[in-house]
């Protein structure tokens, strides 16, 4: 058997095998009638790697379905594959588009053929021990041994990078939803806040949140909306002790300045005392009360002093106690 | 001439094990957790019946609101552990221009009822069904929970793919009421029908 003979069977053979390929890739949907054929190419989103047309699954038979209604209606098959994809994006295609990215995918295995039918080619033609004109002189410098290497690992380097690139998984931008959720509570709304608390309600920690929350509206003076929030840390179990002391010196201050209710907010302030005996804002609070609303000038008068007493009350709040003991002294009525 | 058949030989060698190395690290990751197509467009319209039964909601008659729209069914645990947190955001937004539209995913509308009322409702929620899953496919639906949110002008602003809890759902809200797009999010594992 000749060498020409030799190189040109082993052409004609993938030549024939490259046609038969090409053809059985494009004449097998005409084969099948649409929808099957529209099946075939749409993946199953639920499935691992099954198209909708072989899938038993529920929701590739939904799909099926909706491919049927469409192909019935007269629509194309890139109209009804392009609303899939407005939906599902990419993913849903189980060959993938001969564009953009996806490309190179196609083009590929071509590149390969190719490149495969000319190194046969050349070797046919340079068997080895023939050797060739064009070769180098054996001695070589090292460096110059090194740079195709270097040259090949370059490129090695640069089509994972690009592969990996394009390849990657689309997970959305950094700055997803999820991660709102670890910013200062500061940016989140009242609205937000509640649901966290209803969805949270057996949680040991959300006491904070809920007071952070009746803080809020105390401020605003809602507290129509701060008191069951208020109420709530006050009677929990989980709540600490300078959350409930601080839920005590609100409910009775708002029993006091909202409803006038003087038993209760004096009852309020002792409970926060039997947690907190040293707490000045609860013993400051009941004397306003005891003297605002209840005349007992004395005991006000005592607890104000104990408030001035504390070597860690500020500066600004010494100079308003002082003031308001001064006038109790002397027989003023209060603010 | 030799040498430089050696190294293209190498080369394709190389771009070979190349494209193996970066396919193999595609193993095990899901396919579904792909950028939704529908963020910043327009959202596909629905025109879905309550669970049971009665008349239609659709979400022209939405139009002004934040809508959000969440696929579950009683058969999806990650459903279940949110369904508390999609209450209480809708009852804490439902006055303040929020509605809550859960539909339910490839499931008998009487197991949904029951699973509803075990579960709970809101009253500024609609517990809507989806025959033929026509609303899932035109929303791009992988798996349960998903959770896609609408603004006022009827963009697809946000989605999330996964178990959400209240604060992620309420900031998301207050992120749009701020006028930002959250954009797509990951939270946790979505679910089939058991059967699948």
């Amino acid at each position: 058997m000749s060498e020409r003979f030799r190189n040109t069977l082993t052409v004609s053979l993938i030549v024939v095998m490259a046609a038969v390929l090409v053809t059985l890739v494009v004449t097998s949907p005409m084969r099948e009638d649409r929808v099957q054929s529209i099946g075939d190419r749409i993946k199953c989103p639920v499935c691992q790697g099954e198209s909708i047309a072989n899938s038993p699954s529920q929701m590739a038979r939904d799909m099926m379905a909706l491919v049927e209604e469409r192909v019935a209606d007269g629509q194309s098959d890139e109209a009804i594959i392009d609303e899939l994809l407005f939906s599902y994006s990419g993913a849903v295609l189980l060959d993938p588009p001969a564009r953009g990215p996806t490309l190179i995918l196609w083009i590929a295995p071509l590149g390969g053929l190719v490149i495969g039918v000319g190194v046969i080619l050349w070797w046919r033609r340079h068997p080895p021990g023939l050797g060739s004109p064009e070769d180098p002189a054996p001695q070589r410098s090292r460096a110059r041994k090194l740079a195709p290497l270097l040259a090949l690992a370059g490129a090695f380097a640069v089509i994972v990078v690009v592969a990996g690139f394009f390849l990657q998984d689309r997970e959305g931008p950094a700055t997803g939803v999820a991660n709102l959720a670890g910013e200062d509570l500061d940016d989140v709304s009242n609205e937000t806040m509640e649901a966290v608390i209803a969805a949270n309600s057996d949680h040991p920690q959300v006491d904070g949140m809920r007071l952070a929350l009746a803080e809020r509206y105390y401020e605003a003076g809602d507290f129509r909306s701060a008191f069951p929030h208020y109420l709530a840390v006050a009677g929990s179990s989980n709540a600490a002790e300078t959350e409930a002391v601080t839920a005590l010196i609100r409910l009775g201050w708002m029993a006091w300045e909202g409803n006038g209710e003087v038993a209760t907010a004096l009852n309020l302030f002792d409970e926060a005392l039997a947690i907190d005996a040293e707490s000045d804002t609860a013993r400051y609070l009941k004397a306003q009360v005891l003297w605002c609303g209840a005349e007992q000038r004395d005991e006000a008068e005592g607890l104000l002093e104990d408030v001035l007493a504390d070597p860690e009350l500020a500066d600004e709040s010494r100079d308003l106690i002082q003031a308001d003991l001064d006038a109790i002294r002397s027989g003023g009525s209060c603010a | 001439m030799r040498n430089g058949l050696r190294w293209l030989g190498y080369g394709v060698a190389l771009v070979a094990v190349g494209f193996a190395v970066v396919l193999a690290s595609r193993f095990g990751t899901d396919p579904g957790l792909v950028d939704s197509p529908l963020l910043g467009q327009v959202a596909p319209v629905f025109d879905l019946a309550p669970l049971e039964g009665g008349e239609s909601v659709s979400l022209d008659e939405l139009e002004g609101d934040i809508v959000v729209v969440n696929f579950f069914a009683s058969w999806c645990l990650q459903c279940r552990n949110e369904h508390d947190a999609l209450t209480s955001t809708a009852n804490a937004f439902g006055d303040d221009g929020v509605t809550l539209v859960q539909i339910a995913y490839q499931e008998s509308p009487p197991n949904s009822i029951d699973y509803l009322q075990t579960a709970g409702r809101s009253e500024h929620a609609y517990y809507l069904a989806d025959p033929g899953s026509r609303t899932a496919i035109a929303y791009g639906v992988f798996g349960i929970p998903e959770t896609f949110f609408i603004d006022e002008d009827g963009l697809v602003v946000g989605k999330i793919i996964g178990e959400s809890d209240a604060l992620t759902l309420g900031a998301t809200i207050d992120a749009i009421k701020r006028g930002e797009s959250p954009g797509q999010s990951v939270t946790g594992d979505t679910q089939q029908r058991p059967d699948q």
